[in-house]
């Protein structure tokens, strides 16, 4: 089976760059799973978790990303994430201590953040995609 | 003719600072190697977001909102001009040669009879510019950090900026910023910032590359556009502020190991010195001696 080379990049450094089975990133409009050979897309992203699969369709990572937009085609995929942590080295009660100061501000901007701190939670607590 | 005393105070003197700029020079070392390579980390980054940017930018018509960060607001009459320096000095011409071509060019701008506001960022140029064109300056950004605070401090400025261009303060905005060469050469550049410039000749290819291949755009060509030329702007200010960072550094280590060769020189020359006046004095004493005794 073929692979499609996956860069996952962020302002800070390249965090990942590798020959790889299947992605999954997390779209604006919904989830995209994509293997090699996919057309071409430009997709911006919401915060989500980006899983990267090898060949045989075993988990290698899942990363969260707080957004960012993912180019696709053929051969290649690219994800340019704002920031990129592991989802395995989110902390659950740092995550839901940030929640609740947050949802005790306001504004535009604190809002924002609490999309992002609830995406986070959520990426710890999901496991459908587990396996493909 | 100087005492004894006095040259070997001097000697003393020049050889501790000797002390100090060699251990700028060598602190200056290990910053640039942290530096370089965060600037060499961020690059994948900038330049795949520049590699989108390019092929969705050509087919993007004149519009309103965000787009104009693309496209201009058709003017170009007022300009901002963000000289970016060091927040310290003793490293060269580093921080004087960005005075310096900033200078030049809000001298050249006004000439043609434009309008321009600076924005520095840095102590160095922050401090130049409060004496020179003090009323010209709208805003300025000192202790940044870059490198302990990353992307933040790069988020700060690009924040103002497009605040101050959506409220239609400034059609055009130039960066002048010295652009890493090598650990021992920099180079002081412009850089056209808003409206973004993505006629840079590299990219001709690569956009007849991208013509041929059509993208399906999710949610939409617009959406993705919007998010991207505010992102692209932040990236740019961060890449400048890494490669002006790494550059600060490379000054101040070449400044450093100059000061202190030319410290370890003035030391030779210093104790040469020394030994010729000594010796002087021994001979005068000698002769005073003798001819003491030539008259008993």
């Amino acid at each position: 089976m073929a692979t499609i080379s996956f860069d996952l990049v962020s302002p800070e450094n390249l965090v990942f760059n590798d020959e790889v089975g299947t992605i999954i990133v997390p779209g604006k409009d919904g989830d995209l799973g994509i293997l090699p050979g996919h057309s071409k897309v430009m997709s911006s992203l919401r915060p989500g978790r980006v899983m990267v699969y090898s060949e045989d369709k075993n988990l290698i990572k899942s990363f969260f990303v707080s957004g960012g937009f993912a180019e696709i085609n053929p051969e290649k995929c690219i994800v340019l994430a704002e920031s990129v942590v592991e989802v395995n080295s989110l902390e659950k009660t740092s995550i839901e201590k940030e929640i609740q100061e947050l949802e005790n501000k306001e504004g535009k901007e604190t809002e924002e953040q609490l999309s992002v701190a609830k995406a986070k939670l959520e990426a710890i607590n999901v496991n459908y995609y587990d396996k493909i | 003719m100087p005492s004894l005393k006095d040259i070997k105070t001097q000697i003393n003197s020049v050889g501790s600072t000797k002390k100090i700029t060699s251990a700028m020079k060598m602190v200056a070392a290990s910053k640039l190697r942290r530096s370089q390579e965060k600037a060499e980390a961020a690059r994948p980054y900038s330049s795949r977001l520049e590699e989108m940017l390019s092929s969705l930018a050509s087919s993007a018509a004149s519009g309103e909102g965000i787009i104009k960060l693309l496209t201009g607001t058709g003017n170009d009459q007022n300009y901002i001009v963000v000289p970016v320096s060091a927040d310290r000095g003793l490293c060269g011409g580093f921080n004087s040669s960005i005075n310096r071509e900033t200078f030049k060019l809000v001298k050249s701008l006004e000439g043609n009879g434009k309008k321009v506001q600076l924005m520095p960022v840095g102590k160095k140029s922050r401090d130049f510019f409060n004496r020179v064109m003090k009323d010209q300056i709208i805003e300025s950004f000192v202790d940044l950090n870059v490198s302990s605070t990353g992307y933040e401090s790069a988020l700060n400025i690009s924040n103002k900026l497009q605040e101050l261009y959506f409220d239609g303060k400034f059609d055009k905005c130039i960066l002048v910023f010295n652009k890493f060469k090598s650990a021992i050469s920099q180079e002081v550049t412009q850089q056209q910032l808003i409206p973004l410039d993505v006629s840079n000749s590299e990219k001709e290819e690569e956009k007849e590359n991208s013509s041929n291949a059509i993208y399906d755009y999710e949610p939409d060509e617009e959406t993705i556009l919007k998010d991207l030329l505010p992102k692209n702007v932040s990236i740019q200010i961060f890449k400048v502020l890494l490669e002006s960072d790494a550059g600060e550094q490379g000054a101040r280590m070449a400044a450093m190991d100059n000061a202190t060769r030319n410290a370890g020189e003035m030391i030779d020359s210093l104790t040469l010195k020394y030994n010729r006046t000594r010796q002087a004095f021994i001979t005068k004493e000698l002769i005073e001696i003798i001819s003491g005794a030539e008259s008993i």
